[in-house]
């Protein structure tokens, strides 16, 4: 597997990264934040001592940490401040979190693809690392003893039979002191197993605020004299413009100011009008009565089947698409095989509806402009928004909020658009909220895929794969600076459309390919949607993997593990998914456990999002099928990760009911079609997360090791399909191979 | 925000009474509860998510009873005792709060004081559920984060919480 690991070997960071240090986006941004303020540390060493930017100790002892990093549900604040709190040896007491706004001096800011501990967890062990250093310095200083004979605990520095607490030592003002990077790598950190913060389940630091409703969210936030908007849906989804509009009948809506038909410089929006009213209330009556005469554009005749048809001419076409991953020589041993199994596999259009509706406030001031609103790409939404507004990027300031769920919709920053020009056309702040239709008919959906394997088995084993994915890229939509280069280093690649394909088991002749669907792009913009690629890639391939093990007449467990040798790259890696596996096999009674007739196990496996932050994820579903009606039932899902170190058990463990349960209703029950350009979904009547009814008993747990920290918010969500795909073929002899798996889709295998 | 400078005649005065405090509105009677609450009242506890009906993020007490907030005009409500997230428990300390924060249920929280209020209304009618009732009762609040385990485990924790004394003070 060595060679595509070049491609994704320097991982989602280090690629990141570069690619916005150099400036690509016209931003001089480093990974993370820099050891700066070290001025600002001393000058105000009397109210509080920062070490570096991301954590200050104020004089009453109270500890900040600076989240850098979006609170959408993962209780990030509350890791960062495990972390810091364990090195600082600070009292978990004195610890808080601010989420702070955009500023260049924070760094890459952006939240996703289940990053941020990963990402951060040296940083803030350093910061916290060089903050109890710092006071222990100052400690020996001011009793004029070693700073090797005190040491630092619960928010105190003691030694020689003296102490002073933290609040003492910041009052004093005696700490100081400039933590270079150099500096900062010299530290040394503590060993995992002499944590005490670390790995012990504290209660979340955001939830208090969340069940007595005074936690802020985008859509709660209020300027004096602000006006609302509502958006006027256009007919299809992009390229529509509007060619006039009439908002005399809505002059009659009390309250109402005016319909504003926006030009979008960003390229975002094609065709934008927003109704203006002195309340949201308002703003909707008259959206609701505003005629707008639209064009509607180059893709309102498009819809699901078209974008089939074009994925079908891209994968007939060898020389479409670049190249993930290549060992060996997939398609020349396939034409040598005796028999060859191909399956094509398809997932529909699938929304981020986040609980929150999408909205955003903006508001001018001494010619900067601030918006208002959660976000998740704050490094992309500002320069996004500032294109829009025509102004330097460095005007514009987004300010952060709790987000009422995230899911990677955030991540795109269009949404601040509608209320930035609102404002600009009316020189008075505006919020726009969308309603729950605009939000999902606005929504930089996950793009459908089709997706054509082949393979064939000699000896119990993969001879050959290919994998062929087509897709909208979303990258091409959200970020385009981040297309990284194909193994051939000859063409664009979106490694978030294909990520998960590069599995880590040993197939000697293994070839991805990765196929633009521009069609699906224009249709329908798309975005990352929670576990991004390996949602599409590893549904295909792991259901694919259990069709190859039937052909191999394998059991599906032992097919795997058969496969996972941890051979050349998949070195350290396959070992750990196999342990996962078996500890999967252990919990759920896999092959011990008596199942009646009709009901079987299914098996799938995942590293999570990508191979440079793999969490190593195993799920194996217990689904009962009545052959008859095509009926089935999840008896249970058992899933263990790998995460390496968990910082709160239990938030990991509700991050892992979180993304199991996305994963389940990804697989069971959301999808979306487009429709005349479209898309048809308008409210949850139309598109159907999982309810209470619907959750079958689960087993979550993980395996942690002490090995460096991986993420927990999405990698269940790849899995779960493909585990109930397999259960059910196994059960019932029915292999549905098109998302999301119904009773009538199994009827229909069945026949 | 301009609440009086409507039309003669659209509106007229509208009193209820919100967390124990009476209100004498002037907004147009068909303005839902919801948009009430959050921008006229600045009770923004209480949330926007989908506007018909299909999610319960918006659920509050009108009598005691649980009701989605959207789908009741403000004309509708006139007279009647509402109780928000805001009014539940004076200091946050209702029991199904309790329950809440110890079995660490919300995520993004953002359905969160929907599912409180339905919660606490169906406990004071139901304060001895089965999980079936609790299933039941829940099943028309969305939770986009999937914290279903956690509510589910939470409504029986808060009925335990009742029983042994913490009394819910429902409004
Ligand atoms: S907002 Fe009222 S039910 Fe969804
Ligand atoms: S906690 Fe996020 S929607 Fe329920």
């Amino acid at each position: 597997m060595g060679e595509q690991f070049n491609a994704a070997g320097i991982g989602r960071r280090g690629f990141v990264a570069s690619v916005l240090a150099t400036g690509a986006v016209g931003f001089g941004w480093g990974v993370l934040p820099g050891t700066g303020s070290k001025g600002a540390a001393m000058a105000a060493a009397n109210a509080s001592f920062s070490p570096v930017n991301l954590i200050e100790i104020g004089a009453d002892g109270i500890v900040t940490v600076n989240v850098t990093k979006s609170e959408m549900g993962q209780h990030v604040g509350t890791a960062f401040a495990q972390i810091v709190c364990e090195e600082l040896e600070a009292n978990w007491t004195s610890m808080r979190i601010k989420h702070v706004d955009s500023d260049p001096k924070w760094g890459l800011m952006v939240t996703g693809g289940s990053w941020s501990i990963n990402w951060t967890f040296d940083a803030l062990s350093r910061a916290g690392a060089a903050g109890r250093q710092s006071l222990i310095n100052a400690a020996a200083k001011q009793w004029g003893v070693p700073a090797a004979s005190l040491t630092a605990a619960d928010g105190k520095v003691t030694g020689g039979g003296k102490a002073a607490s933290y609040g003492e030592l910041v009052a004093a003002g005696n700490v100081g002191g400039a933590w270079s990077e150099d500096d900062l790598k010299k530290l040394t950190l503590k060993p995992s197993n002499s944590y005490k913060i670390i790995g012990k389940s504290v209660q979340a630091l955001d939830i208090p605020l969340k069940v007595n409703g005074t936690a802020k969210y985008g859509i709660d936030f209020k300027l004096p004299g602000m006006l609302y908007g509502k958006i006027v849906l256009p007919p299809t989804r992009n390229g529509a413009t509007a060619k006039s509009v009439d908002d005399s009948a809505a002059k009659g809506v009390p309250g109402f100011v005016q319909a504003l038909s926006l030009k979008d410089p960003s390229g975002k929006f094609t065709g934008l009008v927003v109704a203006v009213a002195d309340t949201y209330w308002a703003a909707t009556r008259a959206a609701a009565l505003v005629k707008v005469d639209w064009d509607l554009g180059p893709n309102a005749k498009v819809d699901d089947a078209a974008l089939i048809v074009e994925a079908k001419r891209l994968q007939a076409d060898p020389n479409e698409g670049a190249t993930w991953v290549r060992n060996g020589d997939a398609e020349g041993t396939l034409a040598k095989s005796g028999k060859v199994l191909s399956a094509e596999y398809t997932t529909g259009l699938n929304l981020h509806a986040p609980m929150e509706p999408t909205n955003a406030t903006a508001e001018l001031k001494d010619g900067v402009w601030h918006l208002y609103g959660g976000n998740q790409f704050q490094t992309m939404s500002v320069p996004l928004v500032a294109a829009a507004l025509e102004v330097d990027a460095s005007k514009v300031v987004l300010h952060q909020f709790w987000l009422g769920g995230g899911f990677g919709r955030r991540l795109l920053g269009d949404y601040f658009i509608p209320a930035a020009l609102a404002t600009k056309a009316l020189g008075r702040p505006v919020k726009v909220v969308y309603n729950r239709t605009d939000d999902m008919r606005l929504d930089c959906a996950r793009s459908p895929s089709w997706q054509k394997l082949s393979g064939a088995v000699v000896d119990g084993k993969v001879s050959a794969l290919t994998q062929d994915v087509a897709c909208g890229w979303p990258t091409n939509n959200v970020a385009p600076a981040l297309l990284g280069d194909d193994i051939d280093k000859k063409k664009k690649i979106d490694v978030f459309a294909i990520n998960g394909a590069d599995v880590w088991y040993s197939f000697p002749n293994h070839h991805v390919r990765l196929l633009d669907n521009k069609l699906a792009e224009a249709t329908v913009p798309p975005g990352y949607l929670r576990s991004v690629a390996p949602g599409f890639t590893v549904w295909a391939l792991e259901s694919f993997i259990d069709e190859l093990a039937h052909e191999a007449g394998a059991d599906p467990v032992a097919f795997r593990l058969a496969h996972l040798d941890g051979a050349g790259a998949n070195d350290k890696g396959a070992q750990r998914l196999a342990a996962v596996l078996r500890q999967a096999v252990a919990r759920s009674g896999y092959g011990t456990k008596k199942l009646p007739e009709g009901t079987s196990f299914g098996v799938a496996l995942s590293q999570g999002q990508e191979r440079a932050a793999a969490t190593f994820t195993a799920c194996i579903a217990e689904v009962a099928v009545n052959k008859k009606t095509g009926k089935f039932t999840i008896n249970k899902l058992t899933v263990v990760y790998d995460v390496g170190t968990a910082i709160s058990p239990d938030g990991v463990i509700s991050q892992m009911e979180s993304a199991t349960l996305w994963g389940l209703s990804l697989a069971l029950y959301e999808t979306t079609t487009i429709r005349d350009g479209a898309i048809a979904a308008a409210n949850f009547d139309g598109y159907t997360p999982t309810r209470m009814s619907q959750v079958p008993p689960l087993d979550v747990s993980y395996i942690a090791t002490g090995v460096f920290p991986t993420g927990t918010g999405e990698p269940a969500t790849t899995v779960i399909a493909p585990a109930i795909g397999n259960a059910i073929a196994l059960a019932s002899g029915a292999r549905v191979r098109a998302l999301p798996i119904t009773p009538a889709k199994v009827k229909a295998a069945l026949a | 925000m301009n609440i009086t400078s409507r039309e003669k005649g659209s509106n007229a005065m509208i009193t209820i009474t919100v967390n124990g405090h009476q209100q004498t509105l002037d907004v147009p009677s068909d303005m839902p509860l919801l948009w009430v609450l959050r921008d006229v009242l600045d009770l923004t506890g209480t949330k926007f998510g989908c506007g018909q009906n299909l999610c319960g993020a918006c659920t509050v007490h009108k009598d005691g009873k649980a009701v989605r907030s959207c789908q009741v005009s403000i004309g509708d409500a006139a007279g009647s005792s509402i109780t928000t997230i805001e009014g539940l428990g004076a200091k946050g300390e209702h029991p199904v709060q309790t329950a809440w924060i110890k079995e660490q249920v919300p995520a993004c929280g953002y359905c969160q004081s929907g599912q409180i209020m339905n919660a606490a209304a169906f406990l004071s009618a139901n304060p001895d559920p089965e999980d079936e009732e609790i299933v039941r009762a829940m099943d028309g609040n969305l939770c986009r984060c999937s914290q279903y385990v956690r509510i589910q485990r939470a409504v029986k924790t808060a009925a335990e919480i009742m029983k042994t004394g913490g009394a819910a003070t429902n409004g």
